[in-house]
């Protein structure tokens, strides 16, 4: 038995050398992949993205032919820790974390990796070394929206930004709208404000109204989260103010790409990971650790700039004519070893 | 002035008002944006919404009952207004009479569930909110519904909102200035015109008061005390999902939300109505007042810049007072009403 891991895994460190990859017997464990048993435990699962996420693990999990079995904490932090250790009591061979807080995650995530379990920790910290952490780079989502909106707007416009602190993704973006103030002096921040109410783009809407009706000089909203960008767009066809604010945001959907299409339309570009593609790679992430392959700390999905322009030029409607017509917002090649079988397109 | 004038009197009667002229003054000077009319009409906007569904609250106040359910509903309406337009590619008028039909008949089984199982009021109405919740994201698999979307049977939606049905959300009348006055803020007005005269000016609304302050003398008096219990909770449905109607409309899609915020707010504009004029109980000028006094708080703060989280601080500091204002104040003085 031990032979043949090692057999399959020289083979797999020779496929990754590029011209060499050929179709080739899966290592161990995935040469029976119907035994392989993994575990998603979540902390958050309401909305669109989530709802993306699983899709891509589901799909990946089901071409990789191992069984997938979904724990479901609704954002209650003791009873996702809990279900870590369901899952170990269970026996899976891995286990990916989606989401939750590094206090209660650390000490379950260090008990699964002490009974012999594999662990991906998908945008959360648990502050172990044997667990490789899946990211989508929130600082390169904002830095390609902004940066879009430099190429747009010239470096110097007065600026609205949406922003909630102690999310630690809207916190990540926010770093990296700090860097672009102090980078680019001649952007001002007229007001800043936010709010996570649901229905959020309903609450961000009347919020926006306020601001736009004291401030009209404002030339860019950044609202690098699309709930955010949606109510300011509301906001900005209520005053109409649409040709005098343009919006920059993060992440899509097929609500987005419409609001991005309307008929002179404020909102000008975003920048999105695909949230499917981010669940794909957490699992053939997890996949490689289960073969025994090398996973770095960290493994980041990389974020596509989606302009007006283009979705008008390339006549995009939904997310699946994004992904047919944008490759690159489709598949990220990150975590692909040459023996796994990705989900049919 | 007069000598028998009596200051707790006046503070119970003319207190909320007088703060909430103070605070339009204090605002205006801070911020010279906030006195104009289209920033009036935007505070009446703003609070259409949660002030529709306060009125319902306020229905089933009335009767001495609570109505947890609203923000569930408004957003399974939301949901049915858009699934039936992008899903079943069907018109404005139906999506309409769809959501109302499923307001009423939710009002409905909360009121049976109440009146014939003799379910506790808050009990009910609670897991009547659950079950919505999550009943509204089965069809669509936790999906938000908007056009082009993928379907579980591979094809897309193709159906759009309808150009009519975007008008109760966004269409503007012209009032002195062009475009100012959005349906949702006349809506807004004549159903508390209504919800106000039902209650106050007719047989029915006093009954239900009178059911309020005493089920069991009322009763004995020979009102069917349950028909009217009932019809609260049918009212109160019925705002709630012509609420979640004008959010859709809004919006122009069928967001997954939860609603919980639309119903904590609404909660509050109708308990803070129990102070203005002194009332002491449930009333609809008083709860369209208690929408407003909180739209005006955060229109002004969003305008001065000031972060989320004093205004849920600031908004529940403005209930604790009002609630003070209710049970401190007018039970030393007596009613001030009758």
């Amino acid at each position: 038995m031990i032979s043949r891991r090692m057999f399959a895994g020289l083979l797999a460190g020779v496929a990754l050398i590029p011209g060499l990859a050929v179709a080739q017997d899966a290592p161990a464990p995935f040469d029976k992949p119907g035994e392989v048993k993994i575990a998603l435990v979540r902390y958050l699962s309401t909305g669109d993205f989530f709802q993306a996420y699983l899709s891509g693990v589901e799909k990946q999990s089901e071409a990789l032919g191992v069984s997938l079995q979904v724990f479901d904490s609704r954002q209650d932090a003791a009873l996702q820790a809990d279900m870590v250790d369901q899952a170990i009591a269970l026996g899976v061979d891995g286990i990916i974390i989606q989401h939750g807080l590094t206090e209660s995650m650390k000490e379950a995530a260090q008990r699964a990796v002490d009974a012999g379990i594999k662990v991906v920790a998908f945008d959360v910290n648990v502050e172990n070394a044997a667990i490789p952490q899946v990211e989508q780079s929130d600082r390169d989502l904002a830095r390609l929206a902004l940066e879009q909106a430099i190429k747009d707007q010239g470096e110097t416009w007065t600026a609205g930004y949406v922003y909630v602190p102690g999310i630690a993704p809207l916190d990540r973006r926010d770093e990296t709208w700090k860097e672009f103030k102090a980078k680019y002096p001649g952007i001002t921040e007229k007001a800043m404000f936010g709010t996570m109410d649901n229905p959020i783009a309903n609450s961000v809407a009347n919020q926006a109204r306020s601001v736009l009706s004291a401030n009209p000089d404002i030339q860019v909203v950044f609202a690098p989260y699309d709930e955010f960008a949606k109510g300011v767009k509301i906001a900005v066809d209520e005053a109409g103010m649409g040709q005098d604010v343009a919006i920059y945001s993060a992440d899509v959907s097929t609500a987005d790409i419409a609001l991005m299409r309307e008929e002179g339309s404020s909102w000008k570009a975003t920048a999105a990971t695909n949230p499917a593609v981010v669940g794909e790679v957490s699992v053939r992430t997890l996949a490689q650790l289960l073969a025994g392959e090398e996973v770095g700390a960290q493994v980041i999905v990389p974020p596509t700039l989606i302009t007006q322009a283009e979705l008008n030029e390339l006549n995009i409607s939904n997310m699946e004519e994004l992904g047919a017509k944008m490759p690159a917002f489709v598949h990220a090649e990150v975590s692909v070893s040459p023996w796994m079988k990705l989900p049919a397109r | 002035m007069k000598r028998d004038f009596n200051f707790t009197d006046f503070a119970i009667r003319y207190g909320f008002l007088i703060l909430m002229a103070g605070l339009v003054i204090g605002f205006s000077i801070a911020q010279p944006a906030f006195l104009t009319a289209r920033s009036g009409v935007f505070i009446l906007q703003s609070v259409a919404i949660t002030g529709i569904l306060a009125l319902g609250v306020t229905a089933t106040l009335v009767v001495g009952g609570f109505d947890l359910s609203i923000g569930a509903v408004a957003t399974s309406a939301l949901m049915l207004s858009a699934y039936t337009m992008v899903i079943w590619d069907l018109g404005a008028v139906e999506a309409v009479v769809f959501c109302l039909a499923m307001g009423a008949f939710v009002g409905l089984v909360n009121g049976l569930l109440i009146v014939k199982m003799r379910v506790p009021d808050l009990l009910a109405t609670l897991g009547m909110m659950f079950l919505l919740m999550g009943l509204q994201r089965i069809p669509t698999e936790g999906n938000s519904i908007s056009t082009g979307m993928s379907l579980p049977d591979g094809s897309t939606a193709s159906g759009v909102f309808s150009p009519g049905f975007l008008m109760l959300g966004r269409h503007r009348l012209d009032f002195i200035l062009d475009d100012l006055v959005p349906l949702s803020v006349v809506f807004l007005i004549v159903i508390a015109l209504l919800v106000w005269g039902f209650l106050e000016l007719t047989r029915h609304g006093r009954v239900m008061y009178a059911i309020g302050s005493n089920a069991k003398a009322a009763s004995l008096a020979g009102i069917n005390v349950n028909f009217y219990r009932v019809l609260a909770y049918v009212i109160s449905g019925t705002l709630a999902s012509f609420g979640g109607i004008l959010l859709s409309a809004r919006l122009g899609r069928g967001d997954v939300a939860s609603g919980n915020n639309l119903l904590l707010d609404a909660v509050a504009a109708a308990l803070i109505g129990f102070a203005v004029l002194g009332a002491a109980k449930p009333n609809a000028f008083g709860t369209a007042i208690g929408a407003l006094f909180v739209g005006i708080l955060l229109q002004g703060l969003t305008m001065l810049n000031a972060p989320y989280y004093t205004q849920d601080f600031i908004k529940g500091a403005v209930l604790v007072v009002a609630l003070v204002f209710t049970f401190a104040l007018s039970g030393r003085g007596g009613r001030a009403r009758g």
